[in-house]
């Protein structure tokens, strides 16, 4: 890439807290996430005014359901509640389901790789603790083909990515108790890289690999056909922000020049209906081909192979998802996941740690903010700073966030320049 | 530490069996639950595995009576004594237990607040090393935190292991305290607690209860007021808890944690709380369903409807704290003069300064008293209150002017507050907008 696209930190919220039992709403985590942002990347208030006198900032909002949660629509002007800098600045809000963060940042990068703007924030966030579980489960209903996929079925997305499951067990003819055993694993493996993640919704909680195989038990409910509880990530409360900055911006204004870059990118829709996505990936070796065509394109742009990535945050909405994604990085063959989890290769301190964070099983899933969260955990493992959770060894990280039942696919690789 | 087989006894209170849970879970330890009878224990069992929403740890959890205990104990790592808060009860136990103990067990006591010393004394000398506190607090689930008491006699390096143990597997916030009367959670904690039940019977003719708990409610930094936090434990816990300080210790707040007069009317007519179906509080269960809240008005000495209080001070911190703005909420309780706001100010000033005082006497470091608040009662840690005011210059500044000369004249604050750190909390989410 000629005009490298520099990542210059930022921050995010104790995705534990419950905004609505705090009594408090988006303008107080906007305010929250960005003041602790900026402070962590040393800009002010007053810098945000200058720079954009002169036009070169601009802000990219990334929210899924503002509407249903909080009865808020035109989010991308809600910075200028959070401060009087923002006004007069560009921000817009931009969507895809749970990807809606990766949409986000592509469209900050890409205005900055076009020269447009010379620095960009991107903020994530999504209340969803001001409904109960079943409502929620409905307005998330809303990522999928609601009409024909959700309306009227309770949880519709563990249902989804419950037929994900069937059908890899199907595809692969695994062994079903070996494949539930590997999800359970998984499971376990984001539950404990949690506990060392201080912004982690789960990190209190308890969680082991009897408890995430006693599926269909009163304290690990069956939801989406085999998928219990333990299998699914949890809705919670957050906004993530972090700061883009183009190579000329770097250049001409800060000091130092160690900031790790944007090296690839991928991005495909696949059909919208689940159904219709088995169809047509009955042909491929993959189960969700589009998903492994967003990573390849990422390491061709990239000019890297998964040789080259230290660590992984995937998209683990569900177990499910996690396992498809193993194979979809390439770590193993296309039915062959179950080598990675069982060789211990995924955990914290396996050669491919997938999710050291805790991923969204483990930190908690605030829909829009996922996808910026799983960038800014790129972030910090890359520049040394992921404190109790940093790796060892995290030169390139890789992200993978999906939208729906894997329709949206994006992947960004970030690493040291 | 290697703690593979733990026995509490008393499996079946209310601690008893959390704590049982939480050895089954995190501590993936094998637990005895014993109880007077089996079916207590079983009982206890199913408890158990929902309070940490795991009923695969049922496997860990066995209901055992004390008729067992040889067998039990012969096994045992770990022994946790989890039995009536009684030191008579406590001792006969121990001696019950005594022959059984197999060399180098831990043998740790969930008292929260009978001397470690006394309590330690019970034991022989070979097995005195290894007995110590383990006070968590309830529901430990959800409260992490986890108050280590070693007596005089308990091993420094058995104290390491088992502070290791507790923080690394049972993901406790471990905080070392003296051998002082309710250790120092509830030591500070009922301080602020009795204290605003003694402002209660002072401003009785304000309201008393429901008014001095509309002062100091959420948005000072606490998920409950302190009355309904009173009411919630039960008067006679807080009455046993304040006795204990009241008649153990001497500091400048002794005269705090003496109970007032109609909280002991009420306890003598079992009038205790939400447990005994009335005490500060009274919450009717109408026939369809609906509830009605009262109080109890200590002037007319009977239940009334719980007032909605709304003062222009709460209010304002309210809309502030809604939108974030942290600083314009504390100046607006700064520079508001009405009874309210100024009863409201004095309680939180007095609470870092009790707490930070008693930090320095029966702390482990001058964090503990943030460590303990935060995680045993989730209530604002008092070194993020001082961060809140605008740091520690500011927090001496405005504590010189809101609170009383006579308060004053007892402590030097400029001395006590000198060497106060920023905290290691954030204050924001303990802030309430409500």
């Amino acid at each position: 890439m000629e005009n490298n696209i520099y990542v210059l930190g930022g921050a995010q919220t104790d995705f534990e807290r419950n905004w609505s039992k705090e009594g408090k709403g988006v303008v107080a985590l906007l305010k929250e996430v960005i003041d602790d942002g900026l402070k962590n990347i040393g800009i002010t208030y007053e810098d945000i005014i200058k720079y954009n006198k002169d036009g070169k900032i601009a802000c990219f909002i990334a929210n899924f359901l503002g509407e249903y949660f909080i009865n808020q629509s035109h989010v991308g002007a809600l910075l200028t509640e959070v401060n009087p800098a923002f006004y007069g600045v560009p921000s817009a809000r931009y969507e895809a389901a749970c990807a809606s963060g990766s949409v986000a940042l592509d469209a900050a990068i890409t205005k900055l790789r076009a020269g447009d703007y010379d620095i960009a924030f991107v903020i994530g966030w999504e209340l969803m603790k001001t409904v109960d579980a079943k409502t929620c489960g409905d307005f998330l209903g809303r990522a999928a083909l609601y009409e024909e996929e959700a309306s009227g079925i309770e949880f519709p997305f563990p249902k989804l990515f419950g037929q994900l499951a069937d059908e890899t067990i199907k595809k692969y003819n695994l062994d079903e108790k070996r494949y539930l055993d590997n999800l359970a694993r998984i499971s376990v493996i984001n539950y404990s890289n949690a506990k060392r993640n201080p912004y982690a919704q789960t990190r209190k909680w308890f969680m082991n690999e009897a408890q995430a195989s006693s599926r269909g038990t009163s304290t690990n409910a069956l939801i989406g056909n085999k998928l219990a509880i333990s299998d699914c990530s949890q809705v919670t409360d957050g906004a993530v922000f972090v700061a883009l900055a183009s190579q000329k911006f770097v250049e001409e204004n800060l000091k130092s020049k160690d900031y790790p870059i944007v090296k690839g990118w991928g991005h495909r829709v696949a059909p919208m209906k689940f159904s219709e996505k088995i169809k047509e990936s009955s042909d491929s070796n993959y189960i969700l081909k589009w998903t492994r065509q967003a990573v390849v394109d990422a390491y061709n742009r990239a000019n890297m192979s998964v040789d080259d990535i230290d660590f992984f945050e995937t998209h683990d909405c569900f177990t499910s998802s996690e396992y498809m994604a193993i194979s979809a990085f390439g770590i193993t063959e296309p039915g062959c996941e179950y080598e990675a989890i069982e060789s211990n290769m995924i955990s914290f301190y396996g050669k491919k740690p997938i999710n050291p964070s805790g991923g969204l099983i483990g930190c908690g899933h605030p829909v829009g903010a996922s996808g910026v969260r799983m960038f800014l955990d790129l972030y910090k493992q890359v520049t040394g700073q992921a404190e109790g959770y940093q790796l060892n060894k995290a030169d390139n990280g890789m992200m993978l966030n999906i939208g729906g039942s894997a329709t949206t696919n994006y992947v960004f690789i970030v690493g040291k320049k | 530490m290697d703690i593979r087989t733990v026995t509490v006894i008393g499996a079946n209170g209310t601690m008893g069996c959390n704590i049982s849970g939480i050895f089954a879970s995190f501590g993936e330890a094998k637990v005895y639950m014993v109880c007077r009878n089996i079916e207590d224990a079983k009982k206890a069992r199913e408890k158990a595995k929902i309070s940490v929403r795991a009923e695969a740890i049922g496997k860990n959890l066995i209901p055992r009576t004390y008729e067992d205990l040889e067998e039990c104990l012969a096994e045992s790592d770990l022994i946790f004594e989890s039995v009536k808060e009684d030191i008579e009860i406590k001792k006969d136990v121990y001696n019950r237990i005594i022959k059984y103990i197999k060399p180098n067990t831990i043998i740790g006591t969930g008292t929260s607040g009978l001397s470690i010393n006394e309590l330690s004394e019970c034991f022989d000398e070979s097995l005195r090393p290894y007995f110590l506190g383990i006070h968590m607090y309830n529901p430990p689930y959800y409260m992490t935190l986890c108050e280590v008491i070693p007596s005089k006699y308990t091993d420094l390096k058995i104290l390491k292991e088992v502070k290791e143990y507790l923080k690394s597997n049972l993901l406790r916030k471990v905080v070392e305290v003296k051998d002082e009367p309710a250790f120092m959670g509830n030591r500070i904690g009922f301080q602020f607690i009795n204290e605003a039940l003694q402002y209660a019977e002072l401003y009785k003719d304000n309201g008393g209860i429901d008014y001095i708990d509309a002062i100091l409610g959420p948005f000072t930094g606490r998920n409950m007021p302190p009355l309904m936090t009173s009411d919630f434990v039960g008067l006679d816990v807080h009455q046993a808890i304040v006795d204990n300080i009241y008649n153990n210790t001497m500091d400048y707040a002794h005269e705090t944690f003496k109970m007032p007069d109609f909280a002991l009317k009420l306890i003598s007519e079992q009038k205790l709380g939400k447990k005994s179906g009335c005490g500060l509080y009274q919450t009717i269960i109408n026939s369809d369903g609906t509830r009605t809240y009262k109080v109890y008005d200590i002037s007319s000495n009977s239940y009334r409807s719980k007032e909605n209080y709304i003062f222009p001070f709460a209010k304002q911190m309210i809309n502030e704290f809604k939108i974030g703005n942290y600083k314009s909420a504390f100046k607006k309780l700064i520079e508001n003069n009405s009874i309210e706001a100024n009863i409201c100010i004095q309680f939180m000033l007095k609470y870092v300064i009790y707490s930070i005082s008693t930090a320095k006497s029966i702390g482990e470091n001058i964090y503990s008293a943030d460590d303990v608040m935060a995680n045993g009662f989730n209530w604002v840690p008092p070194l993020a209150v001082v961060d809140a005011f605008g740091g520690v210059q500011n927090f001496i500044m405005i504590a010189n002017k809101k609170l009383p000369k006579e308060f004053l004249s007892q402590i030097d604050i400029t001395t006590l507050m000198q060497d106060v750190p920023q905290s290691k909390y954030d204050y924001r989410p303990f802030f309430k907008a409500k």
